[in-house]
């Protein structure tokens, strides 16, 4: 895939990253294009969650580099890496309960008014979702699904360039996976760069067009959706475990 | 304008709309008549029990607002007392000595803060472990100060005086005006009012919402783009400089300081008011501080030996009964329920939401 390097995101190099004996990231390569939609997939432990804790500075690896907008940012804790373009979503619910809808919005707005970020992506999910109707309501009375899609809004607030999504969808119905997996299409037409953790393949098959396996810590193929599901060793190690347990 | 008057009324504090703010202007237009009913003794006791007002509502918003529990906020207090006794003692032939010497305590109290509290927060110290510092800070000072008897003890002219602690301490003096008595009153009613109010615009600001953020969930503050190092640092030095401004107003107040204004007792005090109000009210912390600095004077002033141990066994009771505190409880609503259940005369307690 040869593309401009202007138009790259995000970009890990070899990222590594061990815990005692455990290797949850083993030299991860990884390249997000803008208005691009990748989902990882990967069994548990395959090292997801450890991949976003790297890209975004919860955690600092070993050894690689991560680049946001072409600029080294490995260094950078993670609050600066936010102001700098990343927003990103925990796979549990993490909006601030005791505050109201707007509230959390409000939190998420960065300091000083107005700026370079812009919010359009904000704006365009906040109408979409329909969260104006409950902006009073405390987070911790909305349904399960609003909350998901309050937490979206609150990562796009500052304006982001890409988004980092943790599971977006779990716990929703299959309606609801597949409007959201609809607005999540939409911003990335509009030029987000979005990373999705998803279990669900059907919103996989949905919204993406790159998908990167993980396993063992490090990118076990990645390619068109269509073709890497249709690996034997990809299903092996994923997609068949997926149907034994449903099955 | 209307912008602060609209977060003057926001909802992070007991108390909204307008008869709210009328029961509070009927109130401050009492304090402000009462010294033509009081005798001048009776301004200055009623200013006491005032004046440790700022160091509670600075306590209230770093633990009750931002969840972080400092049990030395009585360093600070003493670091400003101390500081200004030094200073103004030392500038005693200048005409603004004493204004001067007010700002640099302030100053003090603030910068220390300031530098403890980097060590303290941006070192990631664990929550639970901030108390303690904090508290080994003010005894730390205490136990110092303690030792400084003697002549070869002194800066300038002033004497720290060893555990007789400082005396003579200049009051005051701004123009003709010297803050004593009536005037003293005065000016403490005007600190306390002005504290309170600034506080509630501040934390119903985006700020405030920012650090009830970092209370909540500290991780996913940081990941909306806030340093929340810094947004603890913050608190931490507006909640000293507050306690600073009650030690101010406590030299004033006795024209004196000893090291035990920084010891275990007075280190538990602040605690103790801001729990038994309630810790996530400016308001009920305001309330309480007055009613247990009035109980405590007024008992131990009648010779009762066990004012700490009544104020104590309260704040025992209040953790069984109302553990949000007395006021918010009464406000929320919450006490009845709990008695009634606690005596198993009503339904069991509910699960108090979300926390």
């Amino acid at each position: 895939m040869v593309s401009d390097a202007a138009d790259t995101i995000l970009r890990a190099e070899g990222l590594s990253k061990r815990f005692g004996g455990v290797i949850a990231a083993d030299g991860i390569h990884f390249r997000l294009q803008r208005g691009e939609m990748r989902c990882v997939v990967g069994p548990n432990g395959a090292g997801k969650s450890t991949f976003f804790a790297l890209l975004c500075g919860i955690l600092r690896p070993d050894s690689g580099r991560v680049f946001l907008k072409g600029k080294d940012v490995t260094d950078l804790p993670a609050f600066q890496r936010v102001r700098m373009g990343i927003g990103l979503t925990f796979q549990t619910n993490r909006a601030f309960h005791a505050l109201t809808v707007a509230e959390n919005l409000e939190t998420a707005r960065r300091a000083s008014a107005g700026g370079a970020g812009d919010d359009a992506h904000f704006r365009a999910a906040y109408a979409a979702f329909e969260l104006a109707a409950c902006s009073n309501l405390p987070a911790r009375e909305l349904p399960h699904h609003q909350l998901q899609w309050l937490e979206i809004c609150m990562a796009l607030r500052r304006g982001p360039d890409a988004l980092l999504l943790d599971e977006p969808t779990a716990g929703m119905s299959p309606g609801e996976t597949m409007f959201t997996a609809d607005v999540l299409k939409t911003l990335s037409r509009d030029g987000l760069a979005l990373i999705v953790v998803e279990h669900d393949v059907a919103f996989v098959r949905k919204v993406a067009e790159t998908l990167t396996v993980l396993h063992q810590g490090a990118v076990f193929a990645e390619g068109p959706v269509e073709s890497v599901t249709a690996r034997e060793d990809v299903r092996e190690i994923y997609l068949g475990r997926v149907r034994e347990a449903a099955g | 304008m209307r912008r602060l008057l609209h977060l003057l009324n926001g909802p992070h504090d007991l108390g909204r709309g307008p008869v709210f703010w009328s029961g509070m202007a009927l109130l401050g237009a009492a304090f402000l008549a009462y010294p033509t009913v009081a005798s001048s003794f009776g301004a200055t006791n009623t200013a006491y029990y005032l004046l440790n007002i700022p160091m509670a509502l600075g306590l209230s918003l770093l633990w009750g607002y931002g969840g972080v529990l400092s049990f030395g906020q009585v360093a600070f207090y003493g670091i400003a007392g101390y500081t200004y006794g030094i200073v103004a003692g030392n500038l005693t032939d200048v005409a603004w000595g004493t204004p001067v010497a007010a700002l640099v305590a302030l100053l003090m109290a603030g910068l220390s803060a300031a530098a403890f509290g980097y060590f303290v927060f941006y070192g990631r110290v664990a929550a639970w472990i901030v108390p303690i510092l904090t508290l080994v800070l003010a005894l730390l000072l205490s136990t110092f100060l303690g030792l400084t008897a003697g002549y070869q003890w002194r800066v300038g002219t002033v004497q720290l005086g060893g555990y007789n602690g400082m005396t003579g301490i200049p009051s005051l003096q701004i123009g003709g005006i010297s803050f004593q008595d009536y005037a003293f009153f005065y000016l403490v009613v005007a600190v306390v009012a002005f504290c309170y109010v600034a506080l509630r615009i501040w934390l119903n600001a985006h700020r405030g919402q920012v650090l009830m953020a970092t209370r909540e969930d500290m991780l996913r503050t940081e990941l909306l783009g806030y340093d929340v190092r810094l947004e603890q640092l913050r608190a931490f030095v507006l909640a000293s400089l507050l306690a600073g401004v009650s030690g101010l107003l406590y030299v004033q107040w006795g024209n004196y300081i000893t090291p035990s204004a920084m010891g275990l007792q007075q280190a538990a005090l602040p605690v103790i008011w801001v729990a038994v109000g309630g810790r996530d009210s400016l308001l009920a912390a305001a309330i309480a501080t007055f009613l247990l600095n009035q109980l405590t004077y007024v008992l131990s002033s009648s010779g009762n030996q066990s004012a700490l141990v009544i104020v104590g066994g309260l704040l025992v009771a209040v953790m069984m009964f109302s553990p949000d505190g007395i006021i918010v409880g009464l406000a929320r609503g919450r006490w009845l329920s709990t008695l009634r259940g606690w005596r198993g005369t009503a339904r069991p307690r509910e699960a108090t939401n979300g926390q």
